[in-house]
């Protein structure tokens, strides 16, 4: 049907995906929905103990570490 | 400066707002109480009917030693087949391609409404129409993972990343997060917002050249400054235009290939 045909070779599933495939959005989605994620349950702690913030922040910061894990699980592999 | 510029300027708002976004009735004529038919209604029928018309008489008579208009079709459909399609989902690719190349081309015409004269507004700077094709991604995409795996083992596949089972409920809520809540938005947000942007950055300078025109006869010289910016920006545009449409398709065949990944 097109002038072209498809390549010969694509590329298989155990070769790297080819550049600008979403990895970059993949990776900063993790990293901001890690942060969102376990920050917002901290901050309800925070609410339910009566804290100022303490367990936002640990929430934060245990977040973004579960999201390095993943990008480092699902990207890095 | 002239006396007919300066009455021009005289009714310009300025600055722009999101009032301006909003266009007045074309049916019935400047109505106030019903905007079922603005300039943003008929690109949109505009759009698709020269999709439709463009696709449909190209492909009408295809020679083997296509003529240009063939060339033109050809050269889109194998540019999102070859480079979108096949080379983020492998042979699979082709199903899809078909679907990829038309998202492809109608976020593209509907974009390039953006800078094209007497139309200058895209409807895709109304999140509506992101959102309508975020929501046909998002489906789809569920649906192909479910297809694939069978019903609920998509989500398993999903939902657990391969690691160890006591760091499993720290990262089952941000995998759900941002595979099942982020993603629909962050497409539907990141076309909306550069649509928007872009305009509005075209009123602002447009508009401001008005405005300095209009303030005083000392600012009056950079005017044309302003102008020129605006047309500097509509080339950025263009850019913004092709790049958005691009990254949306792109976008769409890696979710797309995230469902149908098998483990690893």
């Amino acid at each position: 049907m097109t002038g072209q045909e498809p390549p010969r070779n694509p590329q298989d599933d155990d070769g790297p995906p080819p550049p600008d495939t979403g990895m970059g959005m993949t990776a900063v989605a993790y990293l901001i929905a890690g942060m969102l994620v376990w920050g917002g349950i901290g901050l309800l702690v925070d609410h339910w103990v009566g804290t100022k913030g303490i367990f936002a922040g640990i929430g934060a910061v245990v977040g973004i570490g579960g999201g390095v894990y993943l990008i480092v699980r699902r990207l890095g592999a | 400066m002239t006396g007919q510029s300066t009455v021009l300027a005289a009714d310009v708002p300025f600055p722009p707002s999101v009032e301006d976004f909003y266009l007045p009735s074309i049916v019935p004529w400047g109505g106030h109480d019903s905007y079922w038919f603005t300039k943003i209604t008929a690109l949109l029928w505009i759009s698709v009917a020269l999709i439709i018309i463009f696709f449909l008489v190209t492909y009408r008579k295809p020679k083997l030693v296509p003529t240009k208009k063939q060339w033109i079709a050809e050269s889109i459909y194998g540019f999102v087949r070859n480079n979108i399609a096949v080379d983020m989902l492998g042979k699979r690719g082709i199903n899809f391609a078909p679907y990829l190349t038309t998202l492809f081309v109608f976020i593209l015409l509907m974009n390039f409404w953006a800078i094209v004269p007497f139309a200058q507004i895209s409807p895709n700077s109304h999140i509506a129409f992101p959102a309508v094709l975020a929501v046909i991604s998002y489906v789809m995409f569920i649906y192909i993972g479910m297809k694939h795996h069978g019903g609920l083992k998509y989500f398993k596949h999903a939902l657990i990343p391969p690691a160890p089972w006591f760091i499993l409920p720290l990262l089952i809520p941000i995998e759900f997060f941002s595979t099942f809540i982020v993603r629909p938005f962050s497409l539907a947000v990141r076309l909306f917002a550069n649509m928007f942007a872009g305009h509005m950055l075209l009123l602002v300078f447009t508009l401001g050249g008005f405005a300095m025109l209009n303030a005083n006869v000392w600012f009056a010289p950079f005017s044309v400054v302003s102008w020129a910016m605006t047309i500097a920006l509509t080339f950025l545009e263009f850019l913004v235009i092709c790049l958005q449409a691009y990254v949306f398709t792109v976008l769409t065949a890696s979710y797309v290939q995230g469902a149908l990944a098998d483990e690893h």
